[in-house]
C-alpha cells in the first residue's frame, strides 16, 4: 500500500476524532461509539487505531487528556479540545469540504438529459 | 471555559456516553494529575486506557445478548493488533512526557531567570557595585591569561615541539665576566652532530640584518644565516620552488638565498616567478631558490645578537652558513645550536651525551680546547626544551602578574560575598514568606542561584569587553624581549575560562544563603525575631572578609612596592654615560666596496668629519659594536704584558671594542688619563682606553696608565692603556660595571685586532632638545659620502636606558595596577561592612549618646573598628607576603624580598586606607540623633 493512501486513511481518522471531540470532552470508546453511530457502522475502524491517533493528537497540542470517572464510576481517560485543536480542526473541515466536493464533481453521474 | 465546559458534557450525555463531570475542572485536573513523572507510568496508563477500551466492549455486546466469551473474543476482533497499537500509542506517550519534561525546565529557568532580573533591578546600587567589582577581577584575569595563554601555554608554532631543545655552553668561574651561556663553535656543531645518538636532527644558525638593494633603493631586512640541516629541525617547508638543501650549504657554495613568506609578500607580492631570479644581497648577486612557507621562522635571535635584531624574529632572508667541517678547529662560539630529539630520546638523555662529548673537545679540537680552558670556564652543556629556552624568565613574570590578578579576583568575590550576605538579611522576611508558603530549600536555592548566576555571567560578559579593552594596552605597554607577544589575540581558551570563573563564582555566591553561615534560619524566622547567635556568626564573617582582603591586598602592596623599590634602585644606578641629547644609529658598509681596514676607516673618518660639521653637533663617534645598554657587544680573551698566566691557567674573556676617536664624547663617557684621537688610529700608537673595572681586576691598586693588553696570544707588541674611563654599565643597569678594553679601529703595526670595523654603531650627542632632528641631515651626509651605505636602527640614548627599564617598569606597572584595584576593593568593602555596622548598631549609637558619649568618642569607635579589622587583615598580610616575595627575588635589584622599608610602608598604607574608608560612615555616627533613634526603636 502506498505511504499517500495510508496517510489519506489515518488523516481522516484524525480528522473523525477531533470531530468527535468537537462536541465535548470524552474517552476514547465513546468517541468511537459517537462515529460508528453517524457512519452507521460504514466505515470500519479497527478499534485499536484510534488510540495510536488519539496520543498523536495530544502530542500535536490539539487534545488534551486527563484521567476522570465515568457514570458508572470507572476510572477513564478523558480527551477534549484545545484551542489550537480547535482551530486545526476548523481549517481541515473546509479542506475537507472543498476536496470532497471537488471529487464529487468529477465522480458525479452525468445528469439525464 | 466553564461555559465550554458545560456544553462539552451536555452534548457528551446527549451524545455517545456518559461523561462524569470532573471535580475541579479541567484546570484543576489537570494541576492534581500532573503528567505522570516516569515512562514506567506512561505505559501503565496506556495499558489500563486499553484495558477500559475492551472492558467497555464487551459490557456493551453482553447487554446485546453476547456470552461473555463470545463477546470478549469479538472485542479482541475489534480491536485489531493489540500488541501494535499498544506499541504505538506508548511510544507517543514517552516522547510527549520527553518533550514537556524539557519544556518545564526551560520554562521554570526562564522564569526564575526572569524573577532574578527583577530582584535585581529592584536593588540597582548593589547589582551595579556587584557587577563592576566582579567585572573588574573577572577582566583583568581574563586579559592576563590570554597573554598567559598565547605566550607560556600554547607551544611554539613547529611540528612536535616537545622534542626540539636547545645546546648551548654555560660557563662561569673567574675568567668569565658575563653570566651569558655561550653558543656552539663550528667545530663543536660538526663534532655534536656526527656523534650524538639522541639527536635526530640538529642545525645552527646566526641573525643578523642584510642589505637587499633592489632599483627602488636599499632595504635592510633581517636575514638568518643557517645550515640546511636546521630546516629539517624546525620541519619548515617551502610555499614555493625549495629550501636549502646540503648542496647549497658547502664551502664556497653557490650564491643563494630563501626568501621568507612576509618579505615575499610585502616586496615580491607573493609573485613565484620571483624564484629563479637573481636579488642583490650585500652587492652579492643571490639565487632566489625558494620562498619558506608561512610560519617557518627562528625561535629566538642568536647568541649575541644586538637589541635592533630582538624586535622582530621574522626572518625575511634565508641564507646558507655554508662553514667547513674540516676549517682548523678555533674557540669562538657565536652560533645558537638547535636540535630535534630522536624518538624516545629524553632530554635528559640528550644532556648526559652531550655533556659526555663536550668533555671530550680537547681530543676532538685541542687547537680551540685546551684541558686548563675547559677547567677555568667550567665549559660545559646545557641541552634545554627549546620552549624553555624562548621563554627565559618571561614564564615567571607572567605567572607572577597571573597570580597578581588572581588576588585581585579573590578581592573582588569577597567584596560580592558581603555584598550578598547583606543583602539577605534585607531579604530574610522575603525567606520567610516564601518558607512558610512552602517554599523548601531547593526551591530557596534555585531562586537565589539563578539570581547570582545571573549576575556573574553578566559580569563575565563584561569582563570579556574589558579584557578585549585591556588587551591592547597590555601589548602597547609590553617590553619587546617578550616574546610572542605579538601573537596576544582573544581566543576561545580565555573566554571559556572567564565563563567557568563566571559560573562558579555564580554557584558560590547562590548557594552561600544556604549554609548555616550565610543561612536563612527558618526557625529565628518565624519568630520574626533577631536570632542573636545568628546575626553574630555572620557578622564574625563579613568581619572575617574584610580582613581577606586586607590580607590579600597587602600582599599585593608589598610585591608592588618592591618592584618600586626596584625600579627606584635602578634608576639611582649611574649607567657611567650621558643619555641626554644623544642619538645611536646602525650604519653599514657593504662588505663588497669596503675591505680591509684602511677604506673602512677612512669612510668613517669623513663620515664623522662631515657630521660633527653639522650644526648643533657636538661630537660624534662609534664602535664597532659595543654601545652600552643597546649593543651589548661580544667578548673575547686578551693577555696582559708583564703578567704570565700561571701554568694552566687561561686568559679570562672581557668585552672588546674597536671604537673611533670621539666615543667617549659622544656618549658622555668621563675618561681618566688622555682620549686617542685620529693620528693615534691612523699612525699606530696602539692607545687603547680601559674601564676601571677592567683595570681593576689586572691591575688591582696599580696605575693602569701605560700597561700593555693585547688579544690573541701573548705575543708582543701590546697595545697600551692612555686612558680609564668611569664605571659603565654594559649588559643592564642591573649587571655590575663592564669589564671592557676599548681598542683603536685601525690596528696598530704588526699588532692583532678582529675584523674591520664594517658595521659601526654610530652615536652623536647635540646640543639639541630634540637629538632626532639632525637625522635628515646625517642621513644626507652619508648619502653623499656613499648612497649604498646604510643607516638604520635610529633610537636615543635616553630610549635605550628607558628601554633597559622596561621589564622591571612593565612588572611594576602590572603589579601597581592590581595593588591599586586591590586596594580600592577592599576600601570599598571596609565601607560597606562600617556602614552597615553603622546602620545596625543606631539605636546602640543613640543610646550610648544619650548616655552622654561625645561624637569624637562615636566615630572613634567605629573607625576604631576598620583599623582593628585592618591591624589584623596586615599582620596577616605581612606574614603571606614574607611567604610570597621570594618568588620575585629574581626580579627584584638593589631590594631583598624582606625589604624592611616596603614591610612598613605597605601596612602603613593599608591602614590609612581603611581609616579614609570608615571616615563617612564614623561621621554619619556621630551625626545620629539619640532621640531620634531611640524613638524608632
Amino acid at each position: 500500500m502506498p505511504a499517500s493512501e495510508l496517510d489519506v486513511v489515518r488523516g481522516t481518522l484524525d480528522l473523525l476524532v477531533l470531530r468527535a471531540l468537537s462536541w465535548g470532552p470524552m474517552h476514547g470508546l465513546a468517541a468511537l461509539r459517537w462515529i460508528e453511530d453517524r457512519t452507521r457502522g460504514e466505515l470500519q475502524i479497527e478499534d485499536g487505531a484510534l488510540y495510536p491517533a488519539l496520543h498523536r493528537l495530544e502530542q500535536k497540542g490539539w487534545l488534551e487528556s486527563v484521567w476522570g470517572y465515568t457514570d458508572a464510576g470507572r476510572r477513564a481517560r478523558f480527551y477534549q479540545l484545545t484551542a489550537p485543536g480547535r482551530r486545526h480542526l476548523a481549517a481541515e473541515l473546509s479542506r475537507w469540504e472543498r476536496y470532497t466536493r471537488a471529487v464529487s464533481r468529477v465522480l458525479e453521474p452525468e445528469p439525464a438529459r | 471555559m466553564g461555559a465550554l465546559h458545560a456544553r462539552g458534557v451536555a452534548r457528551a450525555r446527549a451524545g455517545t456516553g456518559p461523561v462524569k463531570r470532573a471535580a475541579f475542572g479541567w484546570a484543576g485536573l489537570r494541576r492534581v494529575f500532573r503528567l505522570p513523572p516516569s515512562d514506567e507510568r506512561v505505559a501503565r496508563e496506556v495499558d489500563d486506557e486499553l484495558r477500559f477500551h475492551i472492558d467497555g466492549r464487551i459490557d456493551e455486546l453482553v447487554s446485546r445478548g453476547w456470552s461473555r466469551d463470545a463477546a470478549e473474543s469479538e472485542a479482541r476482533r475489534r480491536f485489531g493488533d493489540y500488541a501494535e497499537y499498544r506499541r504505538q500509542a506508548r511510544d507517543i506517550d514517552i516522547e510527549t512526557h520527553h518533550r514537556r519534561r524539557r519544556m518545564d525546565v526551560l520554562d521554570a529557568s526562564r522564569r526564575e531567570l526572569r524573577q532574578g532580573a527583577r530582584a535585581l533591578a529592584r536593588t540597582p546600587a548593589f547589582s551595579l557595585v556587584a557587577l563592576a567589582t566582579l567585572a573588574l577581577g573577572l577582566g583583568a584575569t581574563a586579559a592576563i591569561f590570554a597573554v598567559l595563554d598565547a605566550v607560556v601555554l600554547r607551544p611554539l608554532p613547529y611540528p612536535e615541539p616537545d622534542r626540539l631543545v636547545s645546546i648551548m655552553h654555560p660557563v662561569s668561574g673567574k675568567a668569565v665576566t658575563s653570566d651569558k651561556p655561550w653558543g656552539v663553535s663550528p667545530a663543536g656543531y660538526f663534532y655534536f652532530r656526527r656523534e650524538a645518538h639522541s639527536l635526530a636532527a640538529s642545525g645552527i644558525y646566526l641573525t643578523t640584518t642584510l642589505a637587499v638593494r633592489s632599483p627602488g633603493g636599499a632595504e635592510r631586512v633581517q636575514a638568518g644565516a643557517v645550515t640546511a640541516s636546521l630546516f629539517d629541525v624546525l620541519g619548515a617547508r617551502a610555499a614555493a620552488g625549495r629550501l636549502l638543501d646540503a648542496a647549497d650549504d658547502v664551502p664556497n657554495g653557490p650564491a643563494v638565498v630563501v626568501l621568507g613568506y612576509g618579505y615575499w609578500q610585502r616586496s615580491f607580492g607573493g609573485n613565484p616567478s620571483i624564484v629563479g631570479r637573481t636579488i642583490d644581497v650585500e652587492g652579492v648577486p643571490r639565487l632566489v631558490i625558494g620562498v619558506a612557507a608561512r610560519g617557518a621562522d627562528l625561535p629566538m635571535p642568536s647568541a649575541f645578537a644586538s637589541q635592533a635584531d630582538l624586535a622582530g624574529l621574522a626572518v625575511e632572508l634565508w641564507v646558507p652558513l655554508q662553514l667547513d667541517p674540516a676549517a682548523r678547529p678555533v674557540n669562538t662560539h657565536p652560533y645558537s645550536m638547535l636540535a630535534r630529539l630522536e624518538p624516545g630520546a629524553t632530554i635528559a638523555d640528550a644532556q648526559r651525551e652531550l655533556a659526555a662529548l663536550t668533555n671530550r673537545l680537547p681530543e676532538i679540537a685541542p687547537s680551540a680546547y685546551s684541558a686548563a680552558f675547559m677547567q677555568q670556564y667550567h665549559f660545559g652543556m646545557a641541552v634545554t626544551p627549546l620552549k624553555e629556552q624562548v621563554l627565559g624568565s618571561t614564564a615567571r613574570v607572567l605567572w607572577v602578574v597571573f597570580a597578581a590578578v588572581g588576588l585581585v579576583l579573590l578581592i573582588a568575590a569577597a567584596n560580592v560575598t558581603n555584598l550578598f550576605l547583606v543583602r539577605l538579611e534585607a531579604r530574610r522576611r522575603e525567606a520567610a514568606v516564601r518558607s512558610a508558603l512552602g517554599a523548601g530549600r531547593s526551591h530557596l536555592a534555585v531562586h537565589y542561584l539563578a539570581e547570582a548566576l545571573l549576575l556573574t555571567t553578566s559580569a563575565g560578559a563584561a569582563a570579556l569587553v574589558l579584557a578585549w579593552a585591556g588587551l591592547h594596552v597590555f601589548v602597547a605597554l609590553a617590553p619587546a624581549s617578550i616574546p610572542r607577544v605579538a601573537s596576544v589575540a582573544f581566543g576561545w581558551p580565555t573566554a571559556a575560562v572567564t565563563a567557568g570563573l563566571s559560573i562558579v563564582l555564580g554557584v558560590a555566591f547562590g548557594l552561600a544563603p544556604l549554609t548555616t553561615v550565610g543561612g536563612v534560619d527558618i526557625a529565628t524566622l518565624r519568630e520574626g525575631g533577631r536570632g542573636l547567635t545568628a546575626s553574630r556568626t555572620r557578622r564574625v564573617v563579613r568581619d572575617a572578609l574584610v580582613v581577606a582582603q586586607m590580607t590579600l591586598a597587602l600582599v599585593l602592596l608589598a610585591a608592588a612596592g618592591l618592584m618600586l623599590r626596584t625600579v627606584g634602585q635602578l634608576r639611582q644606578v649611574k649607567p657611567g654615560f650621558d643619555p641626554q641629547r644623544a642619538i645611536a644609529m646602525h650604519v653599514h658598509l657593504p662588505w663588497t666596496r669596503y675591505q680591509g681596514w684602511q677604506p673602512v676607516a677612512a669612510f668613517h673618518r669623513a663620515l664623522q668629519e662631515r657630521i660633527a660639521a653639522l650644526p648643533g653637533v657636538q661630537s660624534v663617534g662609534g664602535a664597532d659594536e659595543f654601545i652600552p645598554l643597546a649593543s651589548p657587544g661580544f667578548c673575547s680573551v686578551v693577555w696582559v704584558e708583564d703578567r704570565p698566566l700561571a701554568p694552566g691557567e687561561e686568559p679570562p674573556c672581557v668585552k672588546v671594542a674597536e671604537v673611533e676617536p670621539g666615543y667617549f664624547s659622544a656618549l658622555g663617557i668621563p675618561v681618566r688619563g688622555r682620549l686617542p684621537d685620529w693620528h693615534d688610529a691612523e699612525a699606530g700608537t696602539g692607545a687603547v682606553v680601559v674601564t676601571r673595572a677592567l683595570a681593576e681586576r689586572f691591575w688591582p691598586g696599580e696605575n693602569p696608565i701605560g700597561r700593555g693588553i693585547k688579544g690573541n696570544g701573548s705575543r708582543p707588541p701590546f697595545y697600551r692603556v692612555v686612558g680609564v674611563s668611569g664605571d659603565l654599565r654594559g649588559d643592564g643597569l642591573e649587571k655590575p660595571p663592564v669589564e671592557a678594553v676599548f681598542f683603536p679601529i685601525i690596528p696598530m703595526k704588526d699588532a692583532w685586532l678582529w675584523n674591520p670595523p664594517n658595521d659601526l654603531e654610530l652615536v652623536v650627542r647635540t646640543s639639541l632638545d630634540d637629538p632626532t632632528s639632525v637625522i635628515a641631515a646625517i642621513r644626507r651626509a652619508v648619502a653623499e659620502l656613499d648612497p649604498l651605505v646604510s643607516v638604520d636602527d635610529v633610537r636615543t640614548m635616553r630610549s635605550v636606558v628607558a628601554h633597559s627599564l622596561a621589564r622591571v617598569s612593565f612588572i611594576l606597572a602590572l603589579l601597581g595596577i592590581a595593588a591599586l584595584i586591590a586596594l580600592a576593593l577592599s576600601a570599598v568593602g571596609t565601607y560597606g561592612v562600617i556602614a552597615y555596622l553603622v546602620a545596625q548598631r543606631r539605636s546602640e549609637i543613640g543610646l550610648r549618646m544619650a548616655l552622654g558619649a561625645r561624637a569624637a568618642q562615636v566615630t572613634g569607635m567605629v573607625v576604631g573598628h576598620s583599623l582593628r579589622l585592618a591591624g589584623v587583615g596586615a599582620i596577616a598580610g605581612i606574614v603571606a607576603a614574607l611567604a610570597t616575595t621570594r618568588l620575585l627575588a629574581s626580579l627584584l635589584y638593589g631590594v631583598r624580598p624582606t625589604d624592611p622599608l616596603t614591610f612598613v610602608a605597605a601596612p602603613a598604607f593599608l591602614l590609612a586606607v581603611a581609616a579614609l574608608a570608615s571616615m563617612a560612615p564614623a561621621r554619619r555616627a556621630a551625626r545620629v540623633d539619640p532621640v531620634e533613634a531611640l524613638r524608632a526603636e
